[in-house]
C-alpha cells in the first residue's frame, strides 16, 4: 500500500515491471487507414443489349483468411443501378449507408429518385477522389452498373484513387488479369453491345466466376449476380458455380519435383 | 573513433544525439496518392489553327483499363457536350487528378464569360491554368497539361505546362509517356531542327532550314504517324487516336483507331 | 379573452398567475384556423389525410404537397402555419437520418415522435422564440420483419448466440399527435384543423381501438371525414390529399407513399355519394318537419 490512490489496485511496477503505456500514443501525426483489412476480391460486368450483368462472389477475406463466406457485394440503388465492390469490406458498408442517405434524401423531392447509375458513378468518384486527396481513402474499387441519362446500358468503374473509366466490359481485382480477357474474347469491343444478348452475357460472368474461382486463391464459389434492364434489378444473392472441383489435379504427374 | 563507427553500425546511419525512430522498418501497405495512367498527348499550331491530339488508352501497370478514354476536352462550352467551347485542353499523366484539374478549369471559364459577358482569352485561361496548377505545389496534380486555342489575333495559341505550373507558350509540344519518342520527331518536321538547305554551304556553314507554319492538312498528317510511331514503340500508347481541331469556325473533334496490341 | 391587457399574454415562457402560457394558446388558435388534418390507425396501416383549401386559382392542382415523408416509412401532416409545417417536417428528418447514424437502421414512429414532443416543447421555454403554429400528426409502420443493419452484408448465424430469435413479435404501426405545446399522445384516430370536431366524432364512430377496420376501408373513411369536416366550410373550395402506410406484406410494404390516384379518386366518389345520401336524408327530415309544422 502507498499513498497514491490512483496506483491502486493497478499491477505493481516492482512485480510486474513498468506499464507499457506506448501504445497510448497521443502525440504525433495524425494517422488514416494505410491498409485494407476485410477485402472483397473481384468484381466482373458486362454490357448487353438493353442493359447490364455484373456478378462477384460472396467471399470477405481476412489477409488470406477465408473470413466471411455470405457478404453480399453487390448493393442496388434506386430503381436500376448496382454497385459491385472489391476491396475494403468497412468501406464498402460506409458507402452503402452513405447511398441509403442518398436515397432517403432523393425521395423526400416530389419527383422521387431520379439519379440514374451515370450519376451515382459521377458522385462515388467524387467521394473516392476527396478522400484520396486528404490522404484518407476508401479502399475500394467499385463498378458502377445501370443506365445513363439517356436510357442506354452504363458500365464504369472507380478506384479508392479517384481513377474512373468505362468499357463495354470491366472487372476489378484479379478479375481485370483474368477476367477481361476472357470478355474481350466473347465480346471484341468493336462488337456492338446490340449483338449480345442477356444470356450471353450471363453465361460469360459464369464463366469468368469459374476461372476465378480456380485462379484466384481468394475467391468462393458462392456469388451474386445481378442484372439490370428497363424493368429494373433482378439480384441473385446466393448462387453456386456447381459442380466445380480440384480434383482433376490429382490425376495430373510428370510436373515439378514428382516425377512419377 | 572506435565508438562513433560502432555507434554508427548500430542505427545503420549517423549517430545523432536524440532517440531513433521507433516505427517499423518497412509496412506492407502504405497509401500513394497517385499512379501513372500512361498515354501520350501532343499538340501543334498554325497560322489560324491549333491542334490538340492524344491517344486514348488508359493503363494501370500491364493492364489496359479501357481502350476509350479521352485526354482532350473542351473547356468553356456550355454543357457537358462542350458546344461553343473555344478552348481545349489535354491531360496527361494521373487520370483522375487531370479529370478534376479539367473540371476546375472549365468551372472558371464558364463563371468567367457569366461574370463578364465575354468569352475568357486563351492568354488569360493559361496564365489561370499555371495558378491552379501551383496552388497545389505541394501537393501536385500530377498531369501534363497542354492548352490550346486562337489568341487575339486568331492566331494558333499553344501553351505546355509542367505538373506545378511552369508554363510557356509553343509551336509544338508532346507530353506523357512517349513523349520522348514523339517530341524529337516534332523537332525536325515542325520546327525544322538538323534540316538545312541542301548546297548551301559545307560544314559550319551550311544554313538551316527556314522556319515557316506548317498547313493543316500537313500537320493533321504529321499527328498521325507520331502517334502510329509512337504507338509501335511504346506499350502504353494505342488503341485510338482523338484529335481535336480549333479555327475560328470551332472546334472539330476527330477519332482514329490505333493498334490496339 | 383575460388574458388581454394583462400583460402576461406578451412573452412566451411567461406563465401567467394561474398557470397558463398564453403564447402556446395563441398558437393552438393558429392551428385551429387551418385546413383539416387527420389520421388513423388500423391494423394493417396507417393513412393520414388533409384538406387543402385552395387559396387561388392560380395554384396547380396537386402540387404544393401538405403531406411529408420523413425516412422511408412515415408520413407527417399537419394543421396551422404551413412553413411551420415545414420546418418541424425537416427536423423530423434530420432526427430520423441522426437516428440512422447512430443505430444504423430506421427510426420507431414512438421515438421520432417522442424526439419531435421534446423540440416542440423547446420552443414554450424562451423568449426568444415563439412556439410552433401547428399541430402535427405522425403516422408511420415500424417493421415487423427482423431488419438488416444498414450496411449489413451477411445474413448471420441461424442458430445459437447471435441466431435468429423465432415468432418474435415486433413493429405494427404508429400514429401521434403533436400539440404546440410539445404535448403528444398515441392514437387510433387524430384530427386537428378547423374541421377537427366533426372529423373527431366521425372517428369515434369507427371503433378503431377493436383493429376491425381494414387499410383499404381507411382510406375511403378518411377521405369521407375530411368532407364531412369540411362542410362547415362549403364556401371554399378545396383539395384532397392522401397518403398511407402499410405493413410490408400491404400495397406499400411499409413505405409511406401517396396514395394511388385511381384509389384516390374511388374514395372522393364513395365520400361524396355518401355526403349526398346524408344531405337526403336531412332533406327529407326536414320536409317533415316542415309538415308538421305546417300540419300545425
Amino acid at each position: 500500500m502507498n499513498h497514491f490512490p490512483e496506483l491502486w489496485g493497478r499491477p505493481r511496477d516492482d512485480v510486474y515491471g513498468p506499464y507499457n503505456s506506448s501504445y497510448l500514443k497521443s502525440t504525433g501525426p495524425k494517422t488514416h487507414t494505410q491498409s485494407p483489412a476485410v477485402t472483397g476480391t473481384s468484381v466482373v460486368a458486362v454490357k448487353f443489349n438493353g442493359g447490364v450483368a455484373i456478378a462477384a462472389d460472396n467471399l470477405a477475406s481476412y489477409g488470406s483468411l477465408s473470413r466471411f463466406t455470405d457478404v453480399k457485394r453487390l448493393r442496388v440503388f434506386g430503381e436500376s443501378a448496382v454497385v459491385g465492390f472489391s476491396g475494403d469490406v468497412s468501406d464498402m458498408q460506409y458507402i452503402d449507408r452513405l447511398l441509403e442517405s442518398i436515397d432517403i434524401r432523393e425521395n423526400y423531392s416530389t419527383h422521387g429518385n431520379l439519379l440514374n447509375a451515370k450519376n451515382l458513378h459521377t458522385y462515388l468518384s467524387k467521394v473516392f477522389y476527396k478522400r484520396r486527396s486528404d490522404f484518407n481513402p476508401l479502399w475500394n474499387h467499385i463498378l458502377v452498373a445501370g443506365f445513363d441519362g439517356d436510357k442506354k446500358p452504363f458500365l464504369s468503374s472507380a478506384d479508392l484513387l479517384g481513377t474512373t473509366y468505362s468499357g463495354p466490359h470491366l472487372a476489378t481485382g484479379f478479375g481485370a488479369h483474368l477476367a477481361v480477357p476472357i470478355l474481350r474474347r466473347l465480346f471484341p469491343e468493336e462488337k456492338p453491345i446490340e449483338e449480345i444478348t442477356k444470356e450471353d452475357a450471363v453465361s460469360a460472368l459464369r464463366e469468368c466466376l469459374k476461372v476465378l474461382w480456380y485462379r484466384d486463391a481468394r475467391s468462393l464459389d458462392k456469388y451474386s449476380i445481378a442484372i439490370i434492364t428497363e424493368d429494373g434489378v433482378e439480384l441473385n444473392e446466393d448462387q453456386k458455380l456447381e459442380e466445380q472441383s480440384w480434383a482433376f489435379a490429382e490425376s495430373i504427374k510428370g510436373y515439378g519435383a514428382q516425377v512419377v | 573513433m572506435m565508438s562513433a563507427m560502432g555507434h554508427q553500425s548500430q542505427n545503420g546511419t549517423i549517430g545523432y544525439s536524440f532517440g531513433t525512430p521507433t516505427t517499423a522498418p518497412h509496412k506492407e501497405h502504405s497509401f500513394y496518392p497517385y499512379t501513372d495512367n500512361g498515354g501520350s498527348t501532343l499538340g501543334i499550331t498554325g497560322e489560324d489553327f491549333a491542334i490538340l491530339a492524344g491517344d486514348t488508352r488508359s493503363v494501370a501497370g500491364y493492364n489496359i483499363n479501357s481502350r476509350y478514354s479521352p485526354k482532350v476536352f473542351k473547356i468553356g462550352g456550355e454543357d457537358d457536350t462542350g458546344e461553343n467551347a473555344h478552348i481545349i485542353l489535354s491531360v496527361v499523366g494521373f487520370a483522375a487528378d487531370g479529370h478534376a484539374l479539367k473540371e476546375r478549369l472549365d468551372a472558371i471559364v464558364k463563371m468567367y464569360k457569366y461574370q463578364h459577358g465575354k468569352p475568357m482569352s486563351v492568354r488569360a485561361c493559361a496564365q489561370r491554368l499555371s495558378t491552379i496548377l501551383y496552388s497545389k505545389r505541394f501537393f501536385p496534380y500530377y498531369v501534363t497539361a497542354i492548352l490550346a486555342g486562337l489568341d487575339e489575333e486568331g492566331k494558333g495559341a499553344l501553351y505546355s505546362y509542367d505538373p506545378v505550373g511552369s508554363y510557356e507558350r509553343e509551336q509544338c509540344r508532346a507530353a506523357g509517356s512517349a513523349a520522348s519518342l514523339i517530341m524529337p520527331f516534332l523537332d525536325n518536321q515542325v520546327s525544322f531542327k538538323n534540316q538545312y538547305i541542301p548546297g548551301s554551304g559545307e560544314g559550319h556553314d551550311l544554313q538551316a532550314k527556314k522556319k515557316e507554319l506548317l498547313p493543316m492538312g500537313t500537320v493533321e498528317h504529321l499527328v498521325k504517324d507520331a502517334f502510329t510511331s509512337a504507338v509501335e514503340r511504346h506499350i502504353e500508347v494505342g488503341d485510338g487516336l482523338q484529335m481535336m481541331v480549333i479555327t475560328k469556325s470551332g472546334i472539330e473533334e476527330k477519332y482514329f483507331p490505333l493498334k490496339q496490341d | 379573452m383575460t388574458s388581454i391587457g394583462t400583460g402576461y399574454d406578451l412573452s412566451n415562457s411567461v406563465f401567467s398567475p394561474d398557470g397558463r402560457n398564453f403564447q402556446v394558446e395563441y398558437a393552438v388558435k393558429a392551428v385551429e384556423n387551418g385546413g383539416t388534418a387527420i389520421g388513423i390507425r388500423c391494423k394493417d396501416g396507417v393513412v393520414l389525410a388533409v384538406e387543402k383549401i385552395i387559396t387561388s386559382k392560380l395554384l396547380k392542382p396537386g402540387a404544393n404537397k401538405r403531406i411529408a415523408t420523413v425516412d422511408r416509412h412515415v408520413g407527417i401532416v399537419s394543421a396551422g402555419l404551413v412553413p411551420d409545417g415545414r420546418h418541424f417536417v425537416s427536423r423530423a428528418r434530420d432526427e430520423a437520418s441522426s437516428w440512422r447514424g447512430v443505430y444504423k437502421g430506421p427510426i420507431p414512429v414512438s421515438a421520432l415522435s417522442n424526439r419531435l414532443g421534446s423540440y416542440v416543447q423547446a420552443y414554450t421555454l424562451y423568449s426568444s422564440v415563439r412556439p410552433f403554429g401547428v399541430t402535427a400528426i405522425v403516422g408511420g409502420w415500424d417493421s415487423e420483419a427482423e431488419l438488416a443493419v444498414d450496411g449489413q452484408v451477411g445474413t448471420g448465424p441461424n442458430a445459437g448466440s447471435g441466431g435468429k430469435v423465432e415468432g418474435a413479435k415486433a413493429g405494427g404501426p404508429g400514429l401521434y399527435m403533436i400539440e404546440p405545446s410539445g404535448l403528444y399522445w398515441g392514437y387510433y384516430g387524430a384530427a386537428t384543423g378547423k374541421g377537427r370536431q366533426a372529423a373527431k366524432a366521425e372517428l369515434e364512430k369507427l371503433d378503431l381501438g377493436s383493429e376491425n377496420l381494414s387499410l383499404l376501408d381507411a382510406v375511403k373513411e378518411a377521405a369521407r371525414i375530411i368532407y364531412v369536416a369540411h362542410e362547415d366550410s362549403k364556401d371554399k373550395e378545396f383539395e384532397l390529399e392522401m397518403s398511407w402506410i402499410s405493413s410490408l406484406d400491404g400495397p406499400t410494404k411499409g413505405r409511406h407513399e401517396e396514395v394511388p390516384k385511381e384509389l384516390l379518386e374511388e374514395a372522393e366518389k364513395a365520400a361524396k355519394r355518401a355526403l349526398e345520401g346524408e344531405d337526403e336524408e336531412e332533406d327529407e327530415g326536414t320536409k317533415s318537419n316542415e309538415g308538421e309544422r305546417m300540419q300545425e
